[in-house]
């Protein structure tokens, strides 16, 4: 009677209904529900990067699923009693069954790569910063991440971003009337814009006037902007009113109205009694 | 003239409330009642660019389409993915699905699985759905580099070398066309700046409306082969794709986001008389006061 199905479209209608209240004001459903939200979306993009990128890439690295052929040097022995140790942890003590760290190794890789013990040290650094006497660890880490990320962001920035759309900005004298009015629209655009946003000279005489002509065109660029921004908003209301009106129907036992009926009730229960608190503030 | 004049005054100062609840309704009621409203839609240049890209696609060309969005942004983008992969599935064209977001997963499966219901489609025979790898950028260079040095398995465990599909696949310069439905960061802009520019693989991208101005440049120069803009740019996708697959003589469900445009366009005009009503009260607000 009560599917799975049924039960997640009353959950689905009742949280969306908690999260419109806040156009009345901040309640204790909104509020409820952003929790739900926040709590889960964390929860869910640790679960789903610990079993998609921790364990197979970096542990199936350092210890990739062995065969019994395989032969079981001095290293190998002490390598995988590491990883026994690991597993007897993660198991409380050998109670739980096998999950992060299969029998003989992590399935995916061939072998050992040693290299992988780097990632695997700066991981638990980051996680050090728990504890106050041994957080600078993590600063280690951090470090190695905003190089990494600037290096590798530097080079890529610099030539979609900047060289290619320097080159764009230049008109192009043989694409008609309408593309050489087209692009010098674009080209004056560009260059009074960066004027607007060049600080070193003050902005008056004839830089003044270009920068007024720049703030014109981040006028137009802010104007589209929040013209899209409306659009997108609305769009996502659309969605959920739809979701909404599929769930108000018979097959969902009229999810959509009776949770509607409930949510308003609450809501001027709740704002009947916070007035009465209020006002019993007041007289005290 | 008083009367109007008061009117317009006290619109100035209409409760907040009141002003999302008649949006509310302008959008509640086209969606009840589709046929009060019924406007055409008319696909713009960029839509039709990327209509012309795919189109031009040869059977068993490789496509990479990778999904980064989530729940919170499906109405808009959830209706481009199933239009563009019937698309594509109707010429045959292979692809491969890939994810950025972890909700990307949920947004994949459920896009193949609509297809599915219209159009016949096989599991590593027309698609294989990858799924997320968590990363951002650096997935993005794996798959550029080496793929399955960041994937050993699909979204369903099995071994990438197991997948027929994966046979002759090793990096990005193997995929004929590169697509990404995109939500935010990483999304369109990082394929281009980390994929698609460095090797020149052509590429589109479906986006976010609240996207568009901070993706439009790429596209005006060609570095981005056309967009699919919001919920306008998926409705006239699908109807791009709905008239292609009825001239192959495929029947297909209609979209979603065709259906939702009325709500959109009465939602917008109920929007900017809002803005010209409360803009036409601030003047006169302001004239009223520098008078007294």
């Amino acid at each position: 009677m009560f599917s799975a199905e049924i039960i997640g479209a009353w959950l689905v209608v009742f949280l969306t209904l908690c999260i419109c209240s806040f156009l009345y004001n901040d309640n204790p459903f909104y509020k409820a529900a952003e929790h739900l939200y926040v709590g889960v979306s964390a929860g869910y993009t640790l679960v789903i990067a610990f079993w998609t990128q921790v364990q197979p890439q970096l542990l199936g690295r350092l210890w990739p699923q062995i065969s019994e052929n395989t032969d079981s040097s001095f290293f190998h022995k002490v390598w995988y009693f590491i990883y026994e140790t690991f597993n007897f942890l993660t198991t409380g003590f050998g109670m739980l069954d096998r999950s992060i760290f299969p029998e003989n190794g992590i399935k995916g890789h061939n072998e050992i790569q040693l290299l992988y013990i780097i990632p695997f040290i700066l991981g638990i650094f980051m996680l050090l910063r728990l504890f106050p006497k041994v957080g600078w660890l993590a600063r280690w880490a951090i470090a190695y991440i905003v190089g990494m990320t600037a290096g590798l962001r530097f080079y890529a920035y610099l030539n979609s971003d900047i060289l290619i759309q320097i080159q764009a900005s230049s008109i192009d004298f043989n694409s008609g009337w309408i593309g050489i009015v087209n692009g010098l629209i674009l080209f004056i655009g560009t260059l009074t814009g960066l004027i607007y946003f060049f600080f070193s000279k003050e902005h008056k005489g004839s830089i003044g006037m270009l920068s007024k002509i720049g703030i014109y065109f981040l006028m137009i660029k802010f104007g589209a902007s929040f013209g899209f921004a409306v659009m997108g908003r609305i769009s996502l209301l659309i969605g959920r009113i739809d979701r909404m009106k599929e769930y108000s129907t018979s097959e969902f036992y009229y999810a959509t109205p009776i949770l509607s009926i409930c949510v308003i009730i609450c809501l001027i229960i709740w704002a009947y009694l916070i007035k009465g608190n209020a006002q019993d503030r007041t007289f005290s | 003239m008083g009367a109007i004049k008061n009117i317009l005054i006290k619109l100035g100062s209409l409760d907040r409330r009141a002003i999302f609840l008649i949006i509310g309704l302008s959008v509640l009621i086209p969606l009840l009642k589709p046929d009060w409203v019924s406007l055409p839609i008319k696909p713009d240049r960029n839509t039709q660019k990327v209509f012309d890209e795919i189109n031009k696609l040869t059977a068993n060309s490789k496509v990479l389409l990778s999904f980064e969005y989530g729940p919170s942004t499906m109405p808009e983008i959830h209706p481009m993915a199933i239009a563009l992969i019937k698309h594509m599935i109707a010429k045959k064209v292979s692809i491969y699905g890939f994810a950025l977001w972890p909700d990307g997963n949920f947004m994949s499966t459920d896009a193949f699985l609509e297809v599915g219901k219209d159009l016949d489609i096989i599991y590593d025979q027309d698609y294989i759905n990858l799924g997320y790898k968590p990363g951002g950028e650096a997935v993005i260079k794996g798959i550029v580099s080496d793929i399955a040095t960041m994937y050993t398995i699909d979204l369903s465990g099995k071994s990438i070398h197991d997948l027929q599909m994966m046979q002759d696949i090793v990096n990005i310069t193997d995929f004929d066309f590169v697509i990404s439905l995109s939500a935010g960061d990483p999304g369109s802009k990082q394929w281009v700046q980390y994929a698609t520019d460095p090797k020149n693989i052509p590429f589109t991208t479906g986006c976010t409306s609240i996207q568009v101005t901070d993706v439009i440049p790429y596209v005006e120069n060609n570095q981005i082969l056309g967009i699919l803009a919001g919920m306008p740019g998926a409705a006239q996708y699908e109807k791009l794709v709905e008239n292609e697959l009825r001239s192959m003589g495929i029947y297909s469900a209609p979209g979603k986001a065709s259906g939702m445009m009325s709500a959109q366009s009465i939602a917008h005009i109920v929007i900017v008389l809002f803005i010209i009503l409360g803009n036409i009260s601030y003047f006169i607000n302001r004239r009223e006061k520098k008078v007294n």
